[in-house]
């Protein structure tokens, strides 16, 4: 008998009593049990077709985890995907903070605006976006026009198809998911923190290292890590901005599953890209805990 | 007394989950209809301007369609195992071959369409009947390059610097990249000296992209010259882009876009009638037209202007691939252009 069965069998009447009473853990059943439909049991079938060999999923064995994990060249494109996670959450967390910060500093009809203009982007598709980066970023683009109109450099620039490229598209793409959960946090922040703190003698800069950053953390982390999910994933933006130059899992799964359906190969790459991602995810939320400790010492 | 509401909220709790039951979605069969799989995008507007109403007005029978690319449509087949998602595909050569090797069509009797007649010898077999031609060749902008005149200068410049590919994830990319590889001493399953070739010179490729992003690629001048399909070119020009259809030298290349009928499917009947209606000598002509330019396969329409042949009967002289041979070397083709081309 396990542990746990013992442990209901000596104290049977509470543990019916607590089971019969209406409690919280009831009103998130509906979501538990979609979670549990829709999420863990396709999981679990990932797990189990990544578990054959051949592509008619008819004979158990581990050869595609060891074509994957045996190969340079997948652990590189593993790689590379969780790169371009970390390059796109360091783009817009340069880009997203300092707005964030001007958001703070606004009247509240100001902030109104730039609460706008923030949700703005995710009223229009990732396709439509995605597209509108073709015409910023090819030869006879925005950007190639302007660096050429101001002599930087003769020859129109390669954007497309660069990593470079697809950071700058996926920075403007993603900036919502980091802005959102930042400045809902930042605007239940207390101002008079912030007043004390340079009534006291901090600088600006101390305010906002001491006091402002480290109150702002949670929202910060929930956005970085929401951009580098989304981020990791976003196949449209990749394939479309990147091209077969770049080769990143989303990729990967695409081609194994659905133009040469190689089921089981493609779910070794979808496994991975969850376990990466997963591990991305988590070594951000680290890092912002550290951080918070730091910054509070 | 505490029992009372529990009893009823269990009551309700209850019957939700019961009622809930009612409430699962059941496919509407009504009479009189067929759910067809369609590509999206051009194929999807022309079937429903054209063939919808046509196929209501002489049948008296709706089209539904569900838009999926050719791959996407077996993976669905596939995965639904038995119920299919829809009643009829619409397939390039490629995803055919697999579909009947995985035994996703129904048997197709020929004889059950009126307008089988019409169309060209090989048209229809047992697994169903070809709705469309494809022409592929090569794509470029007059205003910008030469005249390319055959596969082989793609890998030339001026051209190369200017050229926008794709790999094989499409019908169209895979007999081009054949195509070129025969140029240089390969075959229909032979496409090493392709990427002997494309290895010496692939930084100075304009675009390596994504299908889908290939016209916005060319529309908005990234690459000049590309392989492509006569209906994409029509399209571009349409749209006011300067682009210009070339044949190459050792010939268009050509190959069918058919229709099946999935296995299980309960509308078998209305099938017949929605393929009977797309072959017809009206509804092949609408689609001919801009800006639907797709290349008819009934011998009664009289051929466009834009279109590289007098009539369908020259096609026979295009080059055509045998995808039962190339199915199962794809897989590793694809591997290999991922390694070969990416940075």
């Amino acid at each position: 008998m396990s542990v746990a069965a013992a442990g209901v069998a000596k104290t049977p009447a509470r543990g019916i009593a607590t089971l019969a009473k209406p409690a919280e853990w009831q009103l998130a059943l509906p979501l538990a049990l979609a979670y549990a439909a829709f999420f863990l049991v396709p999981l679990l079938l990932l797990l189990a077709v990544s578990a054959f060999e051949d592509e008619k999923i008819t004979v158990l064995g581990f050869a595609n985890w060891r074509k994957f994990f045996g190969d340079p060249f997948y652990w590189k494109v593993t790689f590379d995907t969780v790169k371009l996670g970390f390059l796109t959450v360091i783009a817009t967390t340069l880009i997203g903070y300092p707005i964030a910060l001007v958001y703070l500093g606004s009247s509240p009809r100001w902030q109104r605006v730039i609460l706008f203009i923030v949700i703005l982007p995710l009223l229009t598709s990732v396709v439509v976006r995605t597209f509108a980066w073709i015409v910023i970023l090819g030869r006879e683009g925005v950007i190639n026009q302007t660096v050429m109109w101001l002599g930087i450099s003769p020859a129109p620039l390669r954007l497309l198809q660069t990593e470079v490229g697809l950071v700058m598209a996926l920075t403007q793409i993603e900036m919502p998911l980091l802005l959102l959960p930042l400045l809902s946090v930042m605007s239940r922040m207390d101002p008079n923190l912030r007043d004390a703190s340079a009534a006291l003698g901090a600088s600006k800069w101390r305010t906002l290292f001491k006091v402002t950053l480290p109150l702002s953390l949670p929202g910060l982390i929930a956005g970085c890590m929401l951009v580098f999910a989304s981020s990791t994933t976003a196949f449209i933006s990749q394939f479309v901005i990147g091209g077969n130059r770049l080769v990143y899992l989303p990729l990967l799964i695409w081609q194994q599953s659905l133009v040469v359906y190689n089921w089981p190969l493609a779910s070794v790459a979808a496994l991975t890209l969850l376990v990466s991602v997963s591990l991305g995810v988590v070594l951000i939320a680290t890092l912002g805990r550290r951080s918070k400790g730091y910054v509070h010492a | 007394m505490t029992s009372r509401p529990y009893t009823r909220r269990k009551f309700l709790a209850a019957s939700a989950v019961v009622g809930s039951g009612s409430l699962v979605w059941r496919p509407a069969y009504a009479k009189g209809s067929v759910t067809a799989a369609m590509y999206p995008g051009t194929w999807e507007e022309a079937y429903r301007t054209h063939v919808a109403p046509a196929l209501k007005k002489a049948h008296n029978v709706d089209l539904g369609m569900t838009p999926l690319f050719a791959v996407d449509q077996i993976a669905k087949a596939q995965a639904a195992r038995g119920t299919p998602p829809f009643d009829a595909f619409v397939l390039d050569p490629g995803p055919r071959v697999t579909g009947i090797e995985r035994g996703l069509f129904e048997k197709f009797d020929p004889k059950r369409l009126t307008n089988v007649g019409k169309l060209p010898a090989g048209a229809v077999d047992e697994w169903g009947v070809t709705v469309a031609a494809q022409v592929v060749g090569i794509g470029y902008n007059p205003k910008k390059l030469p005249r390319p005149k055959g596969w082989e200068d793609l890998l030339k410049d001026p051209w190369l610097s200017r050229l926008g590919m794709t790999g094989f994830q499409t019908t169209f990319g895979t007999v081009s990249i054949i195509e070129i590889a025969k140029r240089f001493g390969g075959s229909e399953t032979n496409v090493e000296p392709f990427f002997t070739e494309i290895k010496k010179v692939l930084p100075k490729v304009a675009a390596i992209g994504a299908p889908a992003s290939m016209p916005a690629l060319f529309q908005q001048g990234q690459c000049d010259v590309t392989y492509t399909n006569t209906q994409t070119v029509d399209t571009l020009k349409s749209r006011g882009v300067d682009i210009e259809f070339v044949k190459p030298e050792s010939g268009a290349v050509t190959f069918f876009t058919t229709v099946h009928i999935a296995k299980g499917s309960k509308e078998i009947d209305n099938a017949y009638k929605y393929f009977d209606t797309v072959i017809s000598t009206a509804v092949q002509t609408a689609l001919m037209q801009p800006p639907n330019n797709f290349v008819p396969v009934n011998r009664e329409v009289k051929l466009s202007v834009n279109l590289p042949m007098a009539n369908l009967d020259e096609m026979s002289k295009f080059v055509r691939h045998d995808w039962s041979k190339i199915n199962p070397l794809r897989a590793g083709w694809i591997e290999r252009f991922n390694r070969e081309v990416s940075k």
